[in-house]
């Protein structure tokens, strides 16, 4: 059998000295996808942002498609806190090496370069993935007809919701070969959140793995395999679809049955 | 004022704002893409002096004014990279890096000063001027070397702005400048382009020092009140795009040479600080400052 294309083993992290998850394990197989659904505030995004390398994980190993992108072992923190952690330890994780395998991290509310106009900010994120075959900016405009209109805007100008396409298609450019999606209908108005839901599982269907966090257990039921349940910075539960309860069921899940 | 002596105010600031564009941009360039202060970048600009003198003089390697300029040049923007690598991003991802950059870049400043000193000695030098002559225009004239300073001042910092406005590196310089943690995560290379707003910053130093030092006498520690002036220029024009400072530093330059004229030497940097206050009080952010900085 192929390697899985993510798999995170015993992965703890936070901020230095406060730890916000710990023991995380996740595997995604080949062409599959899988959502996380949890309470706001309990480390979903710090361990996304540990996954993709933007800050160093504590202990735990991920790999992606067979490749260790962390280096192993134990964190020294404690022994280490009086020395400046940078200079005497090398980093574990560079986020840009995590980019170049493939695995592409949009952010939540992400702002993206609010001075770069939408057509800018996409040629760099061609640019970005260095000539490995990511999706084409002609894909990108049809997948995003309401981008490719504003392509000459600044980001800056931009709608939330437009933003946030923005954001998907800069993703979709520079090569995934995995998709990470931060709750990326966030806050939208129903059209355009609608707009971007089909958006998200027309790249769906093309095969791409895609690791989704959302709230909306509809949105999600469309796009994953299975349904990891993050509660107070661990993986309280995991369920495929067919065992997803609706929205109520999993609130009961998370936090008993009076909520 | 008969006209003769505006002209010749105007002539003086002139010259004044465009020394004080070259280095405020590179000062700004640094402050808005690694978002640090820079305090070596008075160092940068002696050492810019220094090396141009090495090449070009007739009592050095004796080279033409202008591949000496290039080659300076070149090595400015080696000596800005290097020194990226060891001041800034060996703590660039702890929470109090602005506090140790001061300290990091007080310290090279302190270092590179001191440098110049043992290897040149503290014997004056100047550069050959930049050209002879005069220029006459009608009833006008001017020196030469002062229009040729102005144009090449205004050429390179036109030649930056295009860079980052239309380049590659130049576009992706800006893009990690408005938002770092976004132009990580599409795997740009984020600590290279770091490493090429600190050499360009040196440059544009460099280049300033060269200039300074065909129209002054050069001591090492002639870019410290230069890089006070760049910063009076940075803080008053603000830094929401490439070209505040520019502006702002032309009308620094300009306010300068006239209350020198009026108020005399000693009282200059009275006027420009209270200038100073007084725009900081209506505008915070600077003449032409947004909160959002960017290149």
């Amino acid at each position: 059998m192929s390697d899985p294309v993510l798999h995170v083993k015993n992965l703890s992290g936070g901020y230095d000295p406060v730890q916000i998850f710990q023991e995380i394990d996740l595997i995604l197989h080949q062409g599959e996808s899988a959502g996380i659904f949890g309470p706001n505030g309990h480390g979903k995004t710090t361990f996304l942002k540990t996954l993709s390398g933007l800050i160093d994980p504590w202990s735990g190993t991920i790999r992606f498609h067979g490749d260790l992108m962390n280096r192993e072992g134990e964190r020294g923190s404690r022994k280490w806190r009086n020395f400046n952690y940078d200079a005497v330890t090398r980093r574990r994780m560079d986020p840009k090496k995590v980019a170049w395998a493939g695995l592409i991290h949009v952010q939540q509310g992400n702002l993206m370069f609010p001075e770069l106009t939408v057509d800018e900010t996409l040629s760099i994120s061609s640019e970005a993935a260095r000539g490995r075959d990511g999706w084409t900016p002609e894909q990108v405009r049809d997948l995003f007809p309401r981008v490719a209109e504003r392509r000459g805007h600044k980001i800056r100008f931009l709608s939330g919701g437009e933003r946030q396409m923005v954001s998907v298609a800069a993703g979709l450019l520079s090569a995934p070969r995995l998709l990470i999606l931060d709750e990326p209908t966030l806050g939208l108005s129903p059209k355009i959140r609608q707009e971007l839901c089909d958006a998200i599982l027309k790249v769906r269907k093309t095969g791409m793995p895609i690791i989704l966090i959302d709230q909306d257990v509809g949105f999600l039921e469309q796009i994953i395999d299975t349904l990891y349940l993050f509660d107070h910075g661990r993986i309280s539960g995991r369920m495929t679809r067919e065992e997803m309860p609706d929205h109520d069921g999993l609130m009961a899940l998370l936090f008993g049955e009076h909520h | 004022m008969d006209a003769a002596t505006l002209f010749s105010v105007l002539q003086g600031g002139l010259v004044l704002g465009a020394l004080y564009a070259l280095m405020a941009t590179g000062l700004s360039l640094v402050w808005t893409t690694l978002g640090i202060f820079n305090f070596a970048h008075g160092a940068f600009i002696a050492l810019g002096a220094y090396i141009a003198w090495q090449f070009s003089s007739a009592d050095a390697w004796n080279l033409p004014l202008l591949p000496a300029i290039l080659l300076t040049s070149a090595v400015m923007f080696a000596v800005g990279a290097l020194m990226h690598f060891l001041l800034v991003k060996p703590f660039e991802r702890r929470a109090d890096v602005v506090l140790i950059s001061v300290i990091t870049t007080l310290a090279a400043s302190a270092i590179l000063e001191n440098g110049l000193l043992l290897i040149w000695g503290p014997r004056s030098k100047q550069i050959p001027p930049l050209g002879e002559g005069e220029v006459v225009l009608g009833q006008i004239s001017l020196s030469t070397s002062e229009v040729i300073l102005l144009v090449l001042v205004l050429a390179i910092l036109l030649g930056i702005g295009l860079f980052l406005r239309y380049a590659r590196p130049g576009r992706i310089m800006r893009a990690v400048s408005q938002n770092r943690e976004a132009a990580e995560l599409l795997g740009l290379n984020v600590p290279l382009y770091f490493a090429i707003a600190f050499g360009l910053s040196a440059v544009t130093a460099g280049l300033a020092g060269v200039f300074v030092g065909t129209i002054r006498f050069m001591n090492p520690a002639m870019g410290s009140e230069p890089l006070m002036k760049a910063l009076i220029v940075v803080i008053f024009g603000g830094v929401a795009r490439f070209s505040s400072p520019i502006y702002a530093a032309f009308i620094i330059g300009l306010l300068e040479a006239f209350s020198i004229y009026v108020v005399g030497l000693y009282w200059a940097p009275a006027v420009l600080f209270f200038t100073m206050i007084v725009v900081l009080l209506i505008k915070p952010e600077g003449l032409f400052g947004k909160h959002q900085r960017t290149l």
